[in-house]
């Protein structure tokens, strides 16, 4: 008897990509936290949980992604069989971290789209949390429903960076469009993944593009500021301690 | 080209930092605002501890704390990350 544990599709090549999406999400989420707890503006609040529940529905996708089987070698005079069985709750965990995985990604992208419409109304929101439980309910049979869904809010929200691209021309804002365009790409070749598991393989590298695209754009921010900040704070600095001083 | 709130906030911090107290008359002149335009922005950054207000012989002024200073510190990166998220 052996048990094999396969970490998803493609000799687990697509857990390793959601890996590194979990890595970056967090990164933005936990960047915008942090201006949270500078500025107080509710926006980056939102925005850090967006990105919170989108690293987070990918965790559930990796466990979804998980496959234990045990597999009986039986003998029998010149025959051999092998039986390959599942633990009886590993359906059930498949299952729920499906769904799970499903209602954070659109939770997530559902309040970037609804911070980029700058919609605060709370029959708005209602209404679209209202529709976006009757997608996850509609997924669960019919899985295309679910990227398509994700196809109009994606290319609602590219739309708005690239408004936002032609009013601030900067490589920044280059690259969160981008990233974006790229992520609406590869949901709309997860339509397809049903028909076959090519496209579910293409769509998760683009996947993985668009969110290097935004890990690029937050090293970017990170590092290129950081030396002229640190001229600029140290004499701020200089400046403050000569002022205690006085 | 009108100014974003947070360069608004920033260019008021920049005043606090470069002068030890400072009257509410001097920074609406150094900040180029209007006397109604500055109050939300007076009642932001005491509400959020950028700045405390002083008083010296029933005048009232205003002070950087240290959260301003952090706030300044950060200001390019925070400028860049709402820029390219259109925040």
């Amino acid at each position: 008897m052996f048990f094999s544990l396969s970490f998803g599709r493609f000799y687990g090549i697509d857990s390793l990509i959601e890996l590194l999406i979990v890595i970056v999400a967090g990164i933005i989420s936990w960047y915008s936290h942090r201006i949270y707890k500078i500025v107080k503006e509710e926006n980056y609040r939102f925005f850090s949980w967006a990105f919170l529940a989108i690293a987070v529905s990918f965790m559930f996708k990796i466990i979804s992604n998980f496959t234990f089987l045990s597999r009986v070698r039986v003998e029998n005079a010149n025959f051999v069989y092998v039986i390959l069985t599942q633990p009886k709750y590993m359906p059930i965990v498949d299952f729920f971290s499906f769904i799970l995985y499903k209602s954070f990604y659109l939770i997530g992208f559902l309040i970037l789209f609804l911070i980029a419409t700058r919609t605060e109304k709370k029959d708005k929101v209602l209404l679209f949390i209202y529709l976006s439980i009757i997608t996850i309910l509609f997924s669960i049979y019919f899985d295309f429903v679910f990227h398509i869904t994700l196809v109009v809010i994606l290319l609602l929200l590219t739309m708005h960076f690239y408004h936002n691209y032609n009013n601030h021309r900067t490589i920044n804002t280059l690259l969160v469009y981008l990233g974006f365009s790229i992520i609406l790409i590869s949901h709309c070749f997860f339509v397809f993944s049903g028909v076959n598991s090519l496209f579910y393989m293409i769509g998760e590298g683009f996947v993985l593009l668009g969110f290097l695209c935004l890990l690029i754009n937050q090293i970017k921010i990170y590092f290129k500021n950081s030396k002229n900040e640190t001229n600029k704070t140290r004499s701020n600095k200089r400046y403050s301690r000569y002022t205690a001083k006085k | 080209m009108k100014r974003t709130k947070l360069e608004v906030t920033r260019d008021i911090l920049d005043i606090l930092q470069k002068n030890r107290q400072v009257k509410i008359t001097h920074l609406i002149y150094k900040a180029n605002l209007s006397n109604n335009s500055i109050k939300p922005y007076i009642e932001y950054l005491l509400k959020n501890q950028f700045m405390e207000e002083v008083r010296e012989d029933d005048k009232r002024f205003f002070k950087i704390t240290q959260r301003g200073n952090e706030f300044l510190f950060e200001f390019s990166k925070i400028k860049i990350f709402s820029e390219s998220f259109g925040l």
